[in-house]
């Protein structure tokens, strides 16, 4: 871990983090009622996603733009120095191999994520509210995302003869997910479930402190197949034809862990403000609906009513609720020449025989309308244990210190030091 | 016999770098491959070792890869860590003879270069430091691609000697050596490479007998009569 491209990554994470730390609390403290402004809107303000999800956001764009070259550097660089030649006469196993050095990747990685988290030792001294298991699961998930990286970018190190290509082909996969999320945003179906495991979107589940399984499944199936692909072409001795039938089985297998592990059912909310659940009251009654429920939306692909209908309410459902199905029903993606349609914009709840319409969105409206078509009483109503946000009306004092001057000195002394001790 | 290497052939593309390559290794031995530039002598040593893969042949033993170490010629590994760094990891990665360390260090020189780092020595010095990784490995087997190459003429009759000490404690040496004056003055016996095919395997009186063989009327004073000879 004496590479520039580790030092880069340390030097710009302290900028990155205070930038958005320092937005993000400044934010968090107007609508608090700092200065006078907007005051009592900050009730509802959760750490989680207030100051934390955005503060963190900064790992993410290191974990794209930065954290490849330093897992390039290290795989691609043993090749291109001819250390490999050295360590392949070891005869142990290439995955055993190139798992220590993913390892030590992640280490590395740690290492980069302190900004981050000494922002939640700095919060704390502001007096500011911490919720431990919503707080993991980001950096769990942060943690994960780096995973990924590191495997892909291992992977195409290995695949490739040059450490360039194999930051053209790292970014271009990236970027090939992004595709895939526009798709998704377009054209739904297909590309909507393969969207909902690309690591943007993995990482937008645990910045709301949603850990599902089947994600979190997916994700360590990508990342052990990606040091497997690397393990496999760093074995030079090896026929290229063999390496390539290998690849294709480990592809082969890998798709299918993949499907298998997309059926896996299983989540927890971890945020305090139980942003992904229904309240308590409503899930206890949704997990005992007494006939399976069928849903179905007239909303096309692009309609924000749509978008609103599934981030409010059927995505907490899915997660409430087993004999659940939802169909989504629309001729054209941006929906504008179905608004005459005689059915457009309605919700169809389907359960024994009986049917309920609704074109209310909100996560009220559609529990209204469940209990109405299974004949089953609302929950009453439990007001009093909502969460209602921990508003913090205080500036960012000491973190441009810390971020811009402190963290950057550090680094660069260290770089400095361990530079003159090679010397 | 140490072991047997029988057939080996490599192709690069349309090219044979290697064509039906078989020849001995003793015990003990400073065994030198010798042929011009691009016979195939780094191939050779490469699929020997393992990080090439020959297209057809055999080694007997089956097991002969573990008993082998390789210092390959013009690699500079690690070159963000210091010498001595690269010579602990040697030991603890490769099992290597930590009882050696000083001696080795000592042998070639390294003392003054320990805390450089890999990337910033000259071509001799990291020569040096190769070799220095090259004999603290606990295999009985040393193949090293070109251990004189950059080495000045001090330096080269110094290694040499430490070579030659190695060799005496029982390690057997397979060098490629394309100066064949060097290699003759420090080879036992010999294995000439021309063309990827094997021309001659043996002791200099060996390869002047088969040179004569071909040419009776020819007088071979050294090796170097003997290679332009055979290749």
């Amino acid at each position: 871990m004496v590479a520039r491209s580790w030092w880069v990554l340390l030097l710009a994470m302290g900028p990155l983090v205070g930038m958005s730390f320092i937005s993000s609390v400044r934010t968090y403290a107007e609508v608090s009622g700092l200065n006078g402004t907007s005051g009592g809107v900050g009730e509802a303000m959760a750490p989680l996603i207030g100051v934390w999800a955005p503060t963190f956001s900064a790992c993410e764009l290191a974990a794209v733009f930065l954290l490849p070259f330093v897992a390039i550097r290290l795989v691609a660089g043993d090749r291109q120095s001819g250390a490999l030649k050295l360590e392949l006469q070891r005869r142990m196993p290439a995955f055993a191999r190139i798992g220590a050095k993913g390892l030590v990747l992640l280490a590395g990685w740690l290492a980069a994520m302190l900004p981050p988290l000494s922002a939640i030792v700095l919060w704390k001294s502001y007096g500011g509210a911490l919720y431990a298991p919503e707080l993991m699961s980001l950096v769990a998930g942060h943690i994960l995302n780096a995973g990924l990286t590191i495997a892909l970018a291992a992977a195409m190190a290995a695949l490739t003869e040059h450490p360039s290509t194999a930051a053209i082909l790292t970014l271009s996969v990236t970027v090939g997910t992004w595709i895939v999320d526009f798709f998704a945003a377009i054209h739904g179906g297909f590309w909507e479930r393969a969207a909902h495991y690309i690591p943007s979107a993995m990482v937008a589940q645990f910045q709301h402190g949603l850990v599902q399984l089947d994600t979190v499944l997916i994700a360590l199936v990508l990342i052990a197949s990606g040091l497997a692909v690397a393990a496999i072409w760093t074995r030079l001795g090896v026929a290229v034809k063999r390496r390539a039938y290998e690849s294709a089985g480990l592809c082969a297998l890998a798709a299918g862990l993949i499907f298998a592990c997309s059926l896996v059912n299983g989540s927890r909310d971890f945020s305090e403000s139980r942003d992904n659940s229904f309240p308590e009251a409503d899930e206890e009654v949704l997990r005992r609906l007494p006939q399976p429920l069928t849903i179905e939306v007239h909303l096309a692909q692009e309609d924000p009513r749509r978008n609103e209908l599934e981030r409010r309410a059927l995505s907490k459902l899915r997660r409430a609720t087993r004999h659940l199905q939802i169909r989504y029903v629309s001729r054209t993606s941006i929906g504008m020449f179905e608004e005459t349609s005689p059915h457009y914009g309605e919700i169809w709840y389907q359960a024994d025989g009986h049917k309920v319409m609704s074109r209310v969105t909100t996560a009220e409206g559609v529990l209204e309308s469940i209990y109405a078509v299974e004949g089953v009483a609302a929950p009453p109503d439990t007001s009093e244990i909502v969460f209602r946000g921990h508003p913090l009306a205080v500036p960012p004092k000491g973190a441009g210190t810390m971020f811009y001057v402190l963290w950057p000195g550090i680094v660069i002394a260290s770089a400095l030091i361990v530079r003159r001790r090679l010397r | 016999m140490l072991f047997e290497v029988s057939g080996i052939c490599k192709r690069f593309g349309r090219i044979a770098a290697l064509s039906d390559v078989s020849f001995q290794v003793r015990e003990g031995e400073v065994l030198g491959l010798i042929g011009p530039n691009g016979a195939g002598k780094t191939t050779l040593l490469e699929c020997l070792a393992g990080v090439l893969p020959s297209d057809s042949g055999a080694v007997s033993p089956r097991d002969f890869s573990s008993r082998l170490f390789y210092v390959p010629d013009g690699i500079a590994p690690w070159p963000s860590q210091p010498v001595d760094w690269a010579l602990d990891f040697t030991i603890g990665f490769f099992g290597g003879r930590a009882e050696r360390r000083d001696e080795v260090i000592e042998q070639l020189d390294l003392r003054p270069l320990l805390r450089q780092s890999i990337g910033t020595l000259s071509k001799g010095q990291r020569k040096r430091a190769l070799l220095a990784i090259g004999l603290l490995t606990p295999q009985p087997v040393l193949l090293i691609d070109e251990p004189f190459d950059g080495l000045d003429l001090r330096q080269g009759r110094e290694i040499a000697a430490a070579l030659r000490r190695h060799a005496a404690r029982g390690r057997t040496l397979f060098l490629s050596i394309h100066q064949i004056g060097d290699a003759g003055r420090f080879c036992d016996r010999f294995v000439l490479l021309s063309g990827g095919r094997v021309c001659g395997e043996g002791t200099v009186a060996d390869l002047a007998a088969l040179a004569r063989a071909r040419d009776a009327s020819a007088v071979y004073g050294n090796m170097e009569e003997v290679f332009l000879a055979l290749t």
